[in-house]
């Protein structure tokens, strides 16, 4: 099983959900490159300029690590990258679970992601321009701060360390993805978790990623918000047990 | 006794709990006055529905999952949308209240208006990329001094030279000589602000290390070079360099030069200029005296800053580089320039260790 994290997030946004599944099966969880302890040096600003860009980096770790029927859990924006995934080398995955996925966050013709166009253009000038609520949660953790020992030790065992800049490149990319036409392709089965009162994947979303994708079950959870496997990891277990 | 009710209600920052669902259970007086909301409308309401979009989104994929990792959070930036729809910049505490048994019974958030604080901080952003703007014009501008500058200087001076091999008049051959000594200022010139530029960008000047190679024939063109430009002037000069130095010897001709032209161009002219260059005690010692005004107090301060100019006529003055660029050859070389100043003498002290070890310049 391989589980991967969202946009804003690392790991440990599944420190509650994976250890579950050790006893079972061979959990991998990884940081995608910006976020956690990735090697920041290994970022392409060309390569990740897209969500496939991260779905390659899941099929080589897949590889690398010699996994086959691969169970791949995506939290978020990582659900459509596992789907990238899942679509480029179909061999390796037996499922997947999306947890709060969304194809496209902007509304569409006949299509409601949730934000409209100028919304997302607001929430990318606010992560370019207005730093500000990055800068006073993570930036301290990210950047450590030689001046600064107490604050580094302080700071040490943050969750959700994350590049400000690498981030703000990847809410671009997420923000503005577009995978719908990918959803028929999935071949893998699949499972859906959607949250109640979910803001940023709503049920609508959840049903039509249900609708297009052809081998998927939507399961609905009483878990509210983006988060349910750090507000209710018990029911996320147990769906996820269900299934698999 | 304090009213704990109304220090509450009233407290000079705004408060909110929440219930283990994330909805609004609790809120202040103070904060329903910020927000222009009563606070029996807040009740019920999460506290995203408050943000605007990009602060709900940032909220939900940032803060609430950080909030149930570590059990709060700290110095968060969010945006508040008040009544009227203006909005409110805010950083926010939160804690999460847990009974012995682990349960989550209320998140605790404590709010304080950070209007003035958001704007500073952007100015702060705002000054830094044009800080990083002016960095990079500084770049292109060092490109521009050493390629594009240099080039027509290449040919003005070679066109030069070939005209000098043509007949020419007295008088012309006198004026190609000027116009030689104006290039070779020109070429002094740029190479100076090239160096300041560099010195400035924070990599300091580069060096290239020769030990083996003698400093002594180095020196003593700088000063013949000087001593001919300079007719009117005396150079006393005194080199006793019997260790090898860990140099680079064309910036030690440059700092020299430097140095000597300043106390030639300070100095008393009915007196001769003395220079003296040694080792002993593991270091180089270069001194430059001159006779002549001692220098200033409030000079003294600014002497080795870029673009000073001291008392010099108008006809003397440079760009007040030299001693800047001399001072910055000493620091790449892990050494030191001095200058003490009495009432019969200047004297400019240069001194560098004479073995270099692979570290942190000047770390000794």
């Amino acid at each position: 099983m391989v589980f991967a994290h969202g946009f804003g997030c690392d790991q440990n946004m599944w420190r509650l959900v994976a250890p579950a599944f050790e006893a079972d099966y061979k959990v991998v969880v990884f940081d995608h490159v910006g976020a956690g302890h990735s090697d920041l040096s290994a970022y392409d600003p060309v390569k990740y300029a897209s969500l496939q860009g991260y779905a390659d980096d899941v099929v080589a770790i897949c590889r690398e690590l010699g996994l086959s029927e691969v169970i791949f859990v995506g939290h978020s924006v990582s659900a459509m990258i596992g789907a990238l995934a899942s679509i480029k080398a179909p061999d390796l995955f037996d499922s997947l679970v999306m947890v709060g996925p969304s194809p496209r966050y902007i509304d569409d013709t006949d299509y409601t992601g949730g934000f409209t166009a100028p919304q997302i253009d607001e929430l990318l000038d606010s992560l370019a321009d207005n730093h500000m609520g990055w800068s006073a949660a993570m930036a301290p953790a990210i950047m450590g701060n030689p001046d600064r020992p107490d604050l580094a030790a302080e700071l040490t065992d943050s969750f959700c360390r994350t590049d400000p800049a690498i981030a703000k490149a990847f809410a671009r990319v997420t923000f503005t993805s577009d995978n719908r036409a990918d959803l028929p392709n999935i071949t893998a089965r699949t499972l859906i978790l959607q949250g109640s009162d979910d803001i940023i994947a709503s049920e609508r979303v959840g049903e039509y990623v249900h609708a297009q994708v052809p081998n998927s079950r939507l399961v609905y959870l009483k878990a509210s918000g983006h988060c349910p496997n750090l507000s209710a990891p018990e029911e996320v277990i147990a769906a996820i047990r269900d299934f698999v | 006794m304090e009213d704990l009710e109304d220090l509450y209600e009233n407290a000079p920052c705004g408060y909110l709990s929440l219930t283990p669902q994330g909805l609004i259970a609790k809120s202040n007086a103070t904060l329903s006055g910020w927000l222009g909301i009563p606070s029996e409308q807040l009740i019920g309401k999460r506290l995203r529905d408050l943000l605007n979009v990009a602060g709900s989104i940032f909220y939900e994929t940032h803060f609430a999952p950080l909030l149930r990792m570590q059990g709060f959070f700290h110095e968060v930036a969010l945006d508040f949308v008040t009544s009227d729809g203006t909005l409110l910049p805010v950083l926010a505490n939160a804690t999460e209240k847990r009974n012995d048994a682990g349960d989550l019974l209320f998140t605790r958030v404590t709010l304080f208006q950070a209007t003035k604080r958001r704007r500073y901080e952007r100015e702060l952003v705002e000054a830094e990329e044009a800080a990083r703007r002016l960095g990079k014009l500084r770049e292109q501008f060092i490109a521009v001094l050493g390629h594009d500058l240099r080039n027509p200087v290449a040919a003005l001076h070679a066109g030069i030279n070939m005209l000098r091999r043509e007949p020419l008049s007295k008088k012309s051959l006198q004026l190609t000589e000027v116009m030689q000594g104006s290039l070779a200022r020109i070429s002094e010139l740029i190479d100076n602000v090239m160096d300041l530029a560099r010195s400035q960008s924070g990599t300091g000047i580069n060096l290239s290390r020769d030990a083996n190679a003698p400093l002594e024939p180095v020196l003593r063109q700088v000063i013949n070079e000087l001593a001919a430009a300079h007719p009117d002037c005396t150079i006393e000069d005194e080199i006793m360099l019997e260790e090898p130095i860990h140099c680079d010897r064309k910036r030690m001709a440059q700092l020299v030069s430097n140095l000597l032209s300043n106390a030639i161009t300070h100095g008393a002219s009915d007196h001769p200029v003395r220079f003296r260059a040694s080792t002993s005690g593991g270091e180089l010692i270069l001194t430059f005296a001159n006779r002549g005004d001692p220098i200033p107090d409030e000079v003294m301060s600014h002497l080795f800053q870029p673009f000073f100019r001291g008392r010099t006529s108008t006809s003397q003055q440079g760009l007040g580089l030299g001693l800047h660029i001399a001072s910055e050859i000493a620091r790449a070389h892990g050494g030191s320039l001095d200058v003490q100043s009495s009432s019969d003498e200047v004297l400019f002290t240069f001194r560098m260790p004479l073995i270099w070890h692979e570290g942190p310049v000047g770390v000794r």
